[in-house]
């Protein structure tokens, strides 16, 4: 008897292991996994999921969508893809990052890549492409900042907000109307929420739409070369300008959290973010009312320029690339692209669905086009895009906290960046 | 016979012994070479090179050590860390004193675990999960402590959002959250001290202080060595809070140096720079931890 229990013990301990063991095996044979940063997007990520299911009938193979948390996903991301093992089978990063810097990209085939080159917007052409090759599949469009004003607020203080400010003699007029101070002059609902906190790299972004409109760049049309550029007079002139929307003319205040929070809880009229951000809003804040419109204009317009090209990017170690290539153009058509985005109430890529009833009925429409109507502005998409930023943004924050002023400040980091360049 | 090979095939009731004092510690060994040695040694050799990763490495002597030490923006956070390290572990060591001090005199073995508990619940606390929560006690407009010091008239303050008084909150966080951990070492070392020392003194007519000085703080000399060493680590080390509070700011205020190794390594993947760092902050801890061993450890006998 008691042997034959322990038979029976083995038995069940030798099944559970092999169970244990080929289970994993077995799922990773079938499922393409797909990792994304992307948590503010949850639905328009869950379609990838959805939409495997189909493919999955034809194909046999379903996909996993894995969210990794925004805050240090460079980390796990490298740690993945240089480990190899547990590593996605497609991913979203930025091109020139993880196939400039790194060789960890396949190359998109000649005839899905033919595909999207005519069917998106001139301006993402570059978006997914490094040194003229497509990689990646640009997942974003508008992704540049556009102006989010709160009507409520716009009226309050007397302002019009479909006839938004159209210059930035005209913009600072109208952030000091919507500003308003308690008895100890400290204010209580800003004019404009600004980006201060956080990663250096995202001030950057935030700061750029100024610093364009200000006649500036961040680096050289070839993107080797920071001192002249970083620290130009327009520079100067631009961050000076930025500094003093706290320090001088006090529309915007570094007690205030993020800026989302701030226009959010009606404490800011007026933020500038990316198309995606209206979605976001709906969903978080509906009952904010708000209009968008394009950003002001400076010495020129600041155009509709982006520092993250987000875009589906193959993993070139993967044993299932070819399959992800198959699953990419399943999905490679305007329905799908407009159904995906659509869930999560961002903006559809192709050009063909830009006129549609869903993307006409958008806030953003108009001011989409308008910034798309401005200039190209300058991009930086350099594979030490993100460093560059961050040694550029620390400067940016240093003359918010009043550190220093602008023209030392970016001196300095004008060096710094040569230095990382020449590196 | 050499002796590893006695210790393979034991020929004595000694090799036998030896062989098993090796086997019980071989685990203890095996796990801190793989989990400490190995990568430190991986960082020494990493230091100089130019690694990238996914790609080839390139020997390139020691032009990183160079690089990183010529770097303002590497001694700023190691400004920063020495900053906080001032603020935190003698304020830290100060408070666990007092209160296990406290905690020591009360009679009752059940108050005193309870409110010894009280004191190492913070320490059991995920530090992110503390993290944030102190985020939102110090947040400037909507936060706690801005509201209570607005009841007795006190301006708001902008605490971590303020270059002049960042590195003073996460001070605080870590102090709050180290406390429990000191308190529980010293209450230990308090309790195994003999009652007939401080009995003695009272009788030759020495005071609380002269007991406290003479008595007390030289018993604990080992403890007192021994917490302010840990908290020397832990306070040098520090990232969890820092990156969940304030990552870095405002203005890269209170970026401290493993904050910065982070960045370096895995944000910009420079992980030839950020071996430096790490090598930085082994050799600094280990200077400093020997140092403080030699000079103020004195040999206490009850």
């Amino acid at each position: 008897m008691r042997r034959g229990s322990a038979g029976v013990l083995v038995i069940l301990a030798l099944v559970v292991t092999a169970l244990v063991l080929a289970g994993p095996a077995a799922a990773q044979q079938k499922k393409l996994v797909y990792w994304t940063h992307w948590e503010q997007n949850p639905d328009f990520n869950k379609w990838y999921e959805t939409k495997g299911k189909e493919f999955a009938k034809k194909t046999g193979y379903e996909v996993e969508v894995v969210t990794i948390p925004y805050q240090g996903y460079e980390a796990k991301y490298l740690a993945a893809l240089m480990g190899k093992s547990g590593a996605p089978d497609f991913f979203n990063g930025m091109a020139h990052q993880w196939c400039g810097q790194y060789d960890f990209c396949d190359k998109m085939p000649d005839d899905l890549a033919k595909l999207w080159d005519e069917n998106i917007p001139k301006y993402m052409l570059e978006m997914g492409r490094w040194k003229g090759a497509r990689y990646g599949v640009p997942i974003e469009h508008g992704n540049f900042q556009m102006m989010y004003m709160n009507v409520d607020l716009f009226k309050k203080a007397g302002l019009n907000p479909d006839r938004p400010p159209k210059t930035y003699d005209e913009w600072l007029a109208a952030m000091k109307k919507l500003t308003i101070v308690d008895a100890k002059g400290e204010p209580t609902q800003v004019g404009f929420a600004l980006r201060h906190k956080g990663a250096p790299v995202g001030i950057t972004d935030k700061f750029l739409p100024f610093a364009h409109a200000f006649g500036a760049r961040m680096l050289s049309p070839g993107l080797d070369k920071a001192t002249g550029f970083a620290n130009s007079p327009e520079m100067v002139e631009a961050l000076t300008f930025f500094g003093n929307l706290v320090l001088k003319d006090k529309v915007a205040n570094l007690a205030l959290g993020n800026p989302e929070d701030a226009f959010d809880q009606k404490r800011a009229g007026v933020i500038y973010r990316e198309s995606w951000f209206f979605g976001w809003v709906k969903k978080n804040a509906p009952e904010i009312t708000f209009k968008i419109a394009a950003l002001p204009c400076g010495k020129t317009c600041p155009g509709a320029g982006q520092l993250f090209p987000w875009a589906n990017l193959v993993y070139k170690n993967s044993p299932n690339k070819q399959m992800v290539w198959e699953f990419i153009r399943f999905i490679s058509n305007a329905k799908d692209d407009l159904e995906q985005h659509q869930l999560q109430g961002i903006l559809p890529v192709w050009t063909v669905n830009q006129e549609t009833q869903y993307v006409k009925s958008r806030p953003d429409y108009q001011a989409v086009k308008d910034m798309l109507a401005q200039p190209v502005p300058p991009t930086y998409f350099h594979p030490k895009s993100n460093e560059l930023a961050t040694i550029f943004g620390e400067a940016v924050v240093g003359v918010l906290y009043g550190k220093g002023q602008p023209k030392p400040l970016l001196d300095e980091a004008a060096a710094k960046m040569d230095q990382t360049l020449k590196d | 016979m050499r002796p590893w090979i006695r210790l393979i095939f034991p020929h004595s009731y000694m090799d036998r012994q030896r062989r098993a004092g090796l086997l019980f510690v071989l685990p203890a060994v095996l796990f801190f070479s793989c989990v400490f040695l190995v990568p430190l040694l991986q960082s020494v050799v990493g230091s100089f090179y130019r690694t990238r990763p996914g790609g080839a490495s390139e020997f390139v002597g020691v032009r990183l050590y160079e690089k990183v030490l010529a770097d303002s923006t590497f001694w700023t956070s190691v400004s920063n860390t020495v900053s906080l390290l001032l603020m935190s572990v003698p304020t830290t060591v100060i408070l666990a004193l007092a209160v296990a001090l406290g905690l020591n005199r009360i009679g009752s073995l059940k108050w005193r675990n309870v409110w010894a508990a009280m004191y190492f619940l913070p320490f059991s606390a995920s530090l992110v999960a503390a993290a944030l929560i102190w985020q939102w006690i110090y947040d400037p407009v909507y936060g706690f402590l801005n509201f209570l010091l607005a009841l007795i008239g006190v301006p708001p303050q902008k605490w971590m959002q303020s270059l002049n008084q960042v590195r003073p909150s996460i001070a605080v966080v870590n102090v709050w959250v180290r406390l429990g951990f000191d308190t529980m070492i010293f209450l230990a070392a308090l309790q195994s001290i003999p009652g007939e020392y401080w009995e003695a003194a009272s009788i030759d007519g020495a005071g609380a202080w002269q007991r406290l000085r003479h008595i007390t703080l030289p018993l604990l000399n080992p403890q007192i060595i021994m917490v302010c060493i840990l908290e020397l680590i832990f306070n040098f080390k520090i990232f969890d809070q820092v990156y969940a509070t304030t990552q870095g700011g405002p203005a890269s205020a209170s970026q401290t140096v493993i904050m910065l190794l982070y960045d370096t390594a895995f944000k910009y993947f420079r992980m030839g720079d950020a071996s430096v760092m790490a090598v930085f902050v082994f050799f600094t801890l280990l200077v400093v931890t020997l140092l403080q061993w030699r000079i103020f450890r004195k040999p206490v006998e009850y």
